[in-house]
């Protein structure tokens, strides 16, 4: 068992919804983890406009949460299933390079994965400097 | 924001924001040059046109199709045969285009008599091809040509041919990419939904913003078709007109370059509610999660497995072989659009080069955002970068080759840095897993070209050594990697065909079992 919040130190926090929030040194470095792979091999959290990449990420990042989790996804839309093949892939790279995931409890995945989530939600969109997201067409 | 200023544009103030340097701990909301913008007057920028980004880059491609410019013949020519986009019909595309060749007393009296003539005998000149775009262009669109209506005047007359207008003219944008907007807008708008295919597969999919540069797009069909998957319209390399008219029966959008096609998928998803999903057909890794995601979405994970798998182990030892060779070579990652992020990562993870500079000439915000986000720190972005700023670049950065277009490319050479054709290729084609082998074997020859010691030589004043032969380049290559590396028996260099992709074309593929059809069957027996 991994307990994030007594073994490590704080830190100046993650900037999420414009305001900082104080996460310890550990968390932090996993979240950084966590996003840079999300950057370096995902697309889906770059549509082009603010809407749809809220959309996106509150599509694929809550459902990542549930398959580190163990649970099972509803897929019986065609938009469903799409979400569901972004999350598996997620899910996998992130157990495949991520070791320490294995060590978490379901509470501490899903609280950092809604942590992945705002910090994600506030990179690509409520902290982004792109200019054509509030754009109202495509 | 840690914009970077160059010495040459200081007396074009507004040019400091379009470029960035990203700095340790910088992120996208500390590091985003602009983009998307109307070029500056006094900066002379590398773009194209409106009419050049709808005609040239997405509407000519398709295959069966006369193509032709309502405008100078000018125009025609600077968007013909610059771009390698192949196709499986003997090239119709790019052999002949086609323009109405306005002059200055159609300015005065109008062109429209004049289009309709040249309609009719394009289509009398190929009786064979029944499909026609129309590209409106600055000259016809400010005089009031009313394209739709000649258009709709010849389909009466010939009711067996189907005729798409695109109303883009050069201005119709800051750049090339307000081209893509409008045509894939007024594609969804106008033609998608008009015509209803065959259906072959249970797995249907549109190949969307794939461009067939020297048979990129027929190495991915290869892919889907080993997979069983039915590719039912590409948009637009070595696509059909008839099979994007169909594009609304598809059961999944893979979409590839983004920048130039994601208005379509998003618009395909809303109206018709067929789900997009990006890609990357570039790179070992990427190009397997990419196959992967496509299969997973049917069910038929394990097809996209098994080529995962055959590829990889076909063609890691010859990548591998280069990647030694290239490690630590400075690159600039100078495309046009989508490349800077299809590449920007994975040619560093997996030829070991460093990406020293990103830029694009047409790309958004949203193109840069991918962008800086996969290259790593130090590296100069720039949005929209004149002529004089990248030479600048160049003599900063001082990198070992630039992945470029033609026009910058050419002055590069000039400075002595080679480069490498991002737009058409060298020797493509670089998607799938033997493509990405052949762009690390091209980004080897340019690097290590023997030509570079003679061409640094100026015979006006430098001493020329002709008592000794040159370094060739495996010499060059080859000094500086162990002994293990040199002598491996695993590593190879490339030993492909010269042209890949006349086999594709003669392949058979396995005609997989329909669920459609097993369950029929099963129903049938148990009555």
């Amino acid at each position: 068992m991994d307990d994030m919040t007594k073994t490590a130190s704080p830190t100046d926090g993650i900037v999420v919804g414009g305001l900082a929030v104080p996460i310890d040194a550990v968390t932090h470095d996993r979240l950084e983890q966590m996003v840079d792979y999300i950057m370096k091999y995902c697309l889906w959290q770059f549509n082009s406009r603010g809407w749809d990449r809220k959309k996106q990420n509150a599509g694929i990042i809550p459902r990542t949460a549930q398959l580190l989790c163990g649970e099972e996804i509803a897929r019986e839309t065609p938009g469903d299933r799409y979400y569901w093949v972004e999350a598996v892939s997620l899910a996998e790279a992130y157990r495949e390079r991520l070791p320490w995931l294995a060590d978490m409890t379901r509470e501490e995945i899903k609280t950092l994965l809604q942590r992945l989530h705002e910090r994600i939600d506030y990179l690509t969109v409520d902290g982004s400097l792109n200019e054509e997201l509030t754009v109202p067409h495509y | 924001m840690p914009y970077h200023e160059f010495d040459c544009s200081t007396c074009i103030p507004e040019r400091k924001k379009h470029a960035v340097v990203k700095g340790p701990g910088e992120d996208l909301t500390s590091c985003l040059p602009l983009g998307y913008l109307n070029t500056i007057p006094g900066s002379i920028s590398e773009r194209g046109c409106a009419y050049c980004g709808a005609k040239h880059v997405i509407g000519t491609p398709m295959k069966d199709v006369i193509h032709i410019s309502h405008g100078p013949v000018g125009c025609t020519y600077d968007t013909w045969q610059t771009k390698r986009y192949i196709s499986d019909n003997n090239n119709f595309q790019l052999k002949y285009t086609f323009a109405t060749d306005v002059k200055e007393k159609h300015v005065v009296f109008g062109a429209e008599g004049m289009l309709k003539q040249n309609i009719l005998e394009a289509f009398k000149a190929f009786p064979d091809i029944k499909r026609m775009t129309i590209y409106q262009t600055c000259a016809t669109a400010l005089i009031g040509d009313d394209i739709d209506a000649v258009a709709a005047e010849v389909k009466e007359e010939l009711p067996d041919v189907d005729i798409f207008v695109c109303n883009s003219p050069g201005f119709a944008g800051p750049s090339q990419s307000g081209g893509h907007h409008k045509i894939n807008i007024a594609w969804v708008n106008n033609k998608v939904g008009t015509f209803e295919p065959e259906i072959t597969s249970d797995f249907v999919i549109n190949y969307v913003g794939e461009y067939n540069i020297q048979g990129d797009q027929e190495v991915m069909l290869d892919f889907f078709k080993r997979m069983g998957i039915q590719v039912l319209s590409t948009f637009t390399g070595n696509g059909t007109y008839d099979g994007l008219r169909s594009m609304h029966r598809a059961h999944l959008n893979v979409l590839e370059c983004a920048r130039s096609a994601e208005y379509i998928c998003d618009e395909l998803r809303v109206r018709y509610g067929i789900p997009r999903m990006d890609i990357d057909g570039f790179g070992f890794e990427p190009l397997s999660i990419s196959l992967r995601k496509v299969g997973r979405f049917f069910g038929i994970e394990d097809r996209a497995i098994k080529i995962i798998e055959e590829e990889t182990a076909k063609w890691r030892p010859q990548l591998d072989w280069y990647k030694e060779r290239l490690r630590g070579k400075k690159v600039c990652l100078w495309p046009g659009g989508s490349k800077l992020w299809h590449w920007a990562h994975v040619i560093q993870e997996e030829m070991g080069v460093e990406v020293v500079s990103v830029y694009t000439k047409f790309g958004h915000q949203g193109d840069m955002e991918k962008g800086v986000s996969r290259c790593g720190e130090g590296a100069l972005a720039i949005d929209d970068p004149n002529e004089l700023e990248g030479l600048e670049a160049l003599a900063k950065l001082k990198p070992d080759i630039i992945f470029t277009g033609k026009r910058p490319g050419e002055v590069a050479k000039k400075v002595r840095v080679p480069y490498l054709n991002a737009h058409a290729y060298h020797n493509g084609p670089w998607k799938g897993y033997e493509g990405w082998v052949r762009f690390a074997r091209d980004i080897y020859n340019g690097i290590y070209s023997p030509i570079h010691q003679l061409s640094a030589l100026d015979i006006s004043k430098d001493e020329i050594p002709t008592g000794r032969g040159f370094l060739t380049a495996r010499m060059l290559s080859d000094s500086s990697l162990s002994d293990d590396i040199r002598n491996s028996q695993v590593l190879k260099p490339y030993d492909g065909k010269f042209d890949p992709i006349a086999g594709l074309r003669a392949k058979t593929y396995p005609d997989f079992e329909r669920l459609a059809r097993t369950a029929s069957a099963a129903a049938t027996a148990a009555e």
